[in-house]
């Protein structure tokens, strides 16, 4: 088609508007493991327990002082907090000093 | 945070959308869902460093009090250019699956609006994973970007709803759209509305060559992609990937099936129009040694494979001769559910892999020479009757709704309907003779 005559288009956006998510800030960090307890969080994905037992034992060697607490997510990909475990998962929060999760991928 | 260096987008994303963008995501190269220790225990020594510093380093300002992002309202009227130029900017803005687009014209938004009765700015819900607004004039908008009828626009709203509604977790659409397993959806259209359409349910249902067919899928995939805000290699973490995620729509064949229809067995009228959801990972076609029911189910048996949720589609004549060995829906669903067995051991390794809701994984280690069924309830099995002549029998295995959830949704019409039908009835293929 020759330029001059070419069709213009003046197209709408598909692009959904989404309402901004209320930010949270992150909790203040430890500055030494050592006494701290650490908690491990793990989901489903199959990778998630041998990584976190990875760091876990690091931690110990390293730490030696430092205890841990395991919690784990059964539901695959369902958010903690949006399950009727939330209030477990809430205390379990309050006894660590720290949390690592683990991707799981 | 702990992730593999190719999950960091998702896992960032994960996090801002849930409203944490301070949680320290730490990449490393502890292997995607591997399993020799010695790989993970490597992939945690060389992060180490950085696992310390996440969990040490004071938290910054950013980090502690984050700003709130500004709503995310882009302007209506986005671009003014040729068709070339249109589709460069869209695909360069990750708009597109790829294949060029028709313009969204307000004249071209306008018309198929008339699809629908509901004003432009009715919200249906927020689609994961960004969350976007799904309003009826975002679903015209990638409707006919697809190349779609306005006799589309309300299987796509009800598509749309299914989607909203869709349960969370494993077995719903945020698996699909966020998972490693490439989940596609597939969407099943009962009641007349098949008809009206012009929807394939016959001859090379699966294949390309039917508008409605390519284009009904085809804007699914972008009201997920546009309004969900999906995006490839970052939520949606299919390692392979899959085709059907361009399109996957059929009809079902209520005409020649001896069986009651889909949508009936979910309690609607036979009148009625509905779209079914669920989402499958693979497509696999298989040919019966016989025509007999015992050859045809011994061949689905022996095809089907691990899933979570399985939809076989009988081509007619197949169906035709298990209903006349008086096999129902049903009983052909109990029929596989008792006869898919599988050995211990080898559930045993499978629950090693993950939580598979569909399948029954308690067994103990000293039953390994034992059997038992792969599928533990039948309701997880869909049968529907599609296809043309012919012994080929169609699996589609792979995720879906746990059985009860939300997998099916009524299609409301317009007022207009039947005219806006016959306006667009004739929109078919008429092939040269030769």
């Amino acid at each position: 088609m020759n330029s001059k005559t070419e069709n213009i288009f003046e197209v709408l956006s598909p692009w959904a508007d989404a309402d901004p998510v209320p930010y949270r800030g992150i909790g203040t960090r430890i500055t030494d493991p050592a006494g701290k307890k650490i908690g491990l969080f793990c989901n489903t994905k199959r990778v998630a327990n041998p990584t976190l037992k990875a760091v876990e034992s690091r931690l110990k060697q390293r730490y030696p002082s430092a205890t841990f607490s395991w919690f784990f997510n059964t539901a695959p990909n369902e958010a903690i907090v949006a399950q009727p475990r939330k209030g477990e998962f809430e205390d379990w929060l309050k006894g660590v000093d720290a949390v690592i999760a683990a991707y799981g991928d | 945070m702990l992730a593999n260096y190719g999950f960091t987008n998702d896992a960032e994303s994960a996090a801002r959308s849930k409203g944490m963008p301070g949680v320290r995501v730490v990449s490393t190269k502890v292997p995607c869902e591997g399993t020799v220790i010695a790989d993970i225990e490597a992939g945690i020594e060389e992060a180490w460093n950085d696992i310390i510093i996440a969990l040490t380093k004071p938290a910054t300002a950013e980090e502690t009090s984050p700003k709130v992002e500004k709503t995310q309202r882009p302007d209506r009227v986005i671009f003014k250019g040729s068709l070339a130029e249109v589709n460069q900017f869209f695909y360069r803005r990750g708009w597109t699956d790829g294949l060029p687009i028709i313009p969204p014209t307000e004249e071209a938004v306008t018309e198929m609006l008339a699809g629908t009765d509901l004003p432009r700015e009715h919200l249906l819900g927020k689609l994961q994973s960004r969350l976007g607004k799904a309003t009826i004039e975002k679903i015209a908008i990638n409707a006919v970007m697809a190349g779609a009828l306005p006799t589309y626009l309300p299987v796509l709203i009800a598509g749309t709803i299914n989607l909203v509604e869709s349960e969370q977790g494993f077995m719903g659409y945020t698996t699909f759209g966020f998972s490693t397993g490439s989940w596609a959806p597939f969407w099943v259209i009962n009641g007349p509305i098949r008809n009206q359409l012009n929807i394939n349910n016959s001859s090379g249902a699966f294949s390309p060559g039917n508008i409605a067919n390519a284009a009904i899928g085809r804007a699914m995939g972008l009201i997920i992609k546009n309004i969900g805000g999906v995006r490839k290699g970052i939520e949606d973490m299919g390692v392979m990937g899959n085709p059907m995620k361009y399109t996957m729509v059929i009809a079902e064949n209520e005409e020649e099936s001896p069986w009651e229809p889909l949508h009936v067995e979910h309690g609607y009228r036979k009148e009625d129009s509905t779209i079914s959801l669920s989402f499958p990972q693979t497509f696999l076609q298989h040919y019966p040694s016989g025509s007999d029911a015992e050859s045809i189910l011994q061949s689905v048996i022996d095809n089907i494979t691990r899933g979570m949720r399985y939809t076989i589609v009988f081509n007619p004549q197949t169906a035709r001769n298990l209903a006349r060995e008086g096999y129902t829906k049903e009983k052909i669903k109990k029929y596989i559910a008792e006869n898919k067995l599988m050995t211990a051991t080898q559930t045993k390794i499978q629950s090693n892999i993950i939580v598979v809701p569909g399948a029954d994984i308690q067994q103990s280690s000293s039953e390994t020479s034992k059997t038992m069924p792969l599928i533990k309830d039948y309701r997880f099995i869909r049968v529907i009757v599609g296809g043309g002549p012919g012994a080929f029998v169609a699996h589609l295995i792979g995720g879906g709704p746990t059985p009860g959830k939300k997998e099916i949704q009524k299609i409301e019409l317009p007022k207009n309907w039947e005219k806006l039908v016959a306006k667009y009835k004739n929109v078919v293929p008429i092939y040269a003779k030769y």
